[in-house]
């Protein structure tokens, strides 16, 4: 199973550059890119903030998908 | 390819190690038959060491400010990033201190061994300085900050 996300399409329907997103949640820009591409695997804690910030539940931001 | 304000000041640690290494690494290597009080300009080479150090860093991360306005944050993939290449460097220096034991007790075990046989220039050719040693781990700690260092930016650049 990997772990997928909806980021990208969540954060573009809430109107929010990665940057700005970046900084609701502190982290850099290139840490949401990374999220966005799968590249990296955030904390529980900033899976948790993203939810949050972008009013979605974890569950649906953060899906696992068959291989 | 556009390089963040992070791995742009990882190339500035590769860069200072690679030029470390060429400038002041030969002079290590020239006076390594030598004892440290019998080097020639010792005290000289390592206040130039301190003082070309410091102003190598001092310009590069001067430059970098004026380029980078912009406050970059420190965050967990950050975090991440440096304990897997602090993790690689540490594996790294515990592998050839282990290797470098290694050779110590062979280079003595085989001078031992030479004394046996009687052969004066052999014995000698065998000494291990105390500059000798100096150099060996200089060589070391520069080749383990470039793989860190290039492990480290190769991470930021595909994680």
């Amino acid at each position: 199973m990997i772990l997928k996300n909806n980021l990208k399409k969540v954060r573009q329907n809430k109107g929010l550059t990665q940057e700005e997103l970046g900084a609701n949640v502190g982290v850099s820009r290139q840490t949401i890119i990374s999220i966005e591409r799968y590249r990296y695997k955030p904390t529980l804690e900033l899976a948790m903030k993203l939810a949050e910030k972008l009013n979605i539940k974890i569950e649906k931001l953060f899906y696992f998908e068959q291989e | 390819m556009l390089l963040s304000k992070k791995e742009i000041s990882i190339l500035i640690e590769i860069v200072y190690s690679i030029v470390f290494a060429l400038i002041f690494l030969p002079y290590f290597y020239e006076n390594q038959e030598k004892n440290l009080i019998l080097m020639d300009g010792l005290v000289e080479k390592i206040i130039q060491i301190i003082i070309c150090t410091v102003i190598y860093f001092a310009i590069a991360y001067s430059v970098l400010e004026v380029a980078f306005k912009k406050k970059e944050t420190r965050d967990e993939r950050d975090d991440m990033i440096n304990s897997k290449s602090y993790k690689l460097g540490y594996l790294l220096y515990e592998f050839s201190l282990f290797i470098f034991i290694g050779y110590v007790c062979s280079k003595f075990q085989n001078k031992e061994l030479l004394n046996l046989t009687g052969n004066i220039e052999l014995y000698s050719s065998f000494q291990l300085t105390d500059a000798g040693i100096i150099f060996i781990v200089l060589v070391l700690l520069a080749f383990i900050s470039v793989i860190k260092s290039i492990y480290q930016f190769y991470l930021y650049r595909t994680v």
